[in-house]
């Protein structure tokens, strides 16, 4: 018996894992959603997901979130940090291409009718994620703390403001004072990087095994 | 348990649609395709990295309004409603339903039409009016993303 043996012989007396696998590995997926494009939209998203959290963790390394450094530090990484220019990039463009695919996602889901009995609540952790995804990109565009970031974000915070009842609550809640400040870039520094990412996985967690206990809906 | 009971659950469980279908095992038939999709994704990502860089403007300055501002592609057609819609109802602010009927109606929607559209057939040709709704919603969004732009 080779080491690769024993090693493996050591884990599955302990925890089974290769009966887990088989049910995974040979989990039958229906015809049409390998052969038809349009069934990859969700698992593109993933994908980008995967991808901003990779880049992110590599951006948050070097990102310090002050007023005083955000600005330097994000030229810092864009010129300085050895690839640094290219994961940012990567960052920006996934972003970009994960809340196109959530939506197209939703536009498949919908116009097929996939939401109907029993993935109703399905549908619902789904347009959950959609509005988590445009928080999270609604965040991270204030983090660079140019121009753009600036003034997009004194505009979306007052559209948010208005909103009647609770507006002025969620604006107190993200800007964190009268106005946009150090306060603010450290809530959505939070927000961006540890809330939404966690609330993600939990949802995508959820979102993932009710599509494996209720399986894909029918073709067209 | 009487017998009509049991016979109702039995008629109940038939009535179900199957869970599980008969199909391509995960591995390596599903596998295959979502890998070469990836590759795919992963290349057009770095591709478009390299030749777009994400930007950085001057460093924000609270004094200095910059225009045009314009938010994330994927907000504009909120913006784009809030500056079409001009007129007030009753007592409420015209601004007022620009900002809440996007945000609290239409994602309210979004998140009902499970509970709204309760026709079970998944065939498009019987599902006329939420397909009709559907497409008047994307117009929609497409046009208050141009009047967005448009009138900036």
């Amino acid at each position: 018996m080779s080491l690769l043996d024993n090693i493996n012989e050591w884990i599955y007396s302990r925890f089974k894992i290769k009966d887990l696998l088989t049910s995974i590995v040979k989990h039958p997926a229906p015809d049409y959603a390998v052969t038809n494009p349009l069934y990859c939209l969700g698992g593109t998203a993933f994908l980008c997901f995967l991808i901003l959290v990779g880049t992110g963790i590599f951006l948050a390394m070097y990102y310090k979130p002050t007023p005083l450094e955000a600005y330097k530090s994000v030229e810092h990484i864009m010129t300085v940090v050895p690839m640094g220019s290219l994961i940012r990039s990567i960052h920006h463009w996934a972003a970009n291409m994960m809340i196109a695919a959530v939506m197209l996602h939703m536009m498949r889901i919908y116009f097929m009718g996939a939401y109907k009995k029993p993935r109703e609540l399905n549908w619902v952790v789904g347009v959950t994620l959609l509005l988590i995804t445009t928080t999270f990109g609604f965040s991270g565009y204030l983090l660079p703390w140019d121009q753009l970031a600036f003034w997009a974000t004194k505009i979306g915070t007052g559209i948010a403001g208005s909103i009647p009842i609770m507006g002025q609550y969620i604006s107190l809640l993200l800007v964190g004072g009268t106005d946009i400040g150090a306060e603010t870039m450290t809530r959505f520094f939070a927000i961006h990087v540890m809330v939404l990412p966690l609330t993600t996985a939990i949802l995508l967690v959820l979102h993932f095994a009710m599509v494996r206990i209720q399986g894909i809906s029918g073709r067209l | 348990m009487s017998l009509t009971e049991t016979e109702k659950k039995k008629g109940e469980k038939k009535d179900r649609e199957p869970v599980r279908i008969t199909g391509l095992p995960f591995f390596p038939h599903f596998l295959l395709r979502e890998v070469v999709v990836m590759c795919f994704i992963a290349g057009s990502l770095i591709l478009m990295a390299s030749i777009y860089p994400a930007g950085l403007l001057k460093p924000a300055d609270p004094f200095d309004t910059p225009t045009p501002i314009y938010p994330e592609w994927y907000f504009l057609y909120v913006f784009g409603f809030l500056k079409f819609w001009t007129w007030d109802i009753g007592p409420i602010d015209a601004k007022m339903i620009g900002v809440t009927l996007p945000m609290v109606l239409w994602y309210g929607l979004l998140f009902m039409v499970p509970f709204i559209d309760r026709n079970p057939s998944i065939d498009i040709r019987k599902r006329k009016v939420a397909v009709a709704l559907g497409v008047i919603a994307l117009l929609g969004i497409l046009y208050f993303t141009y009047f967005s732009i448009v009138h900036h």
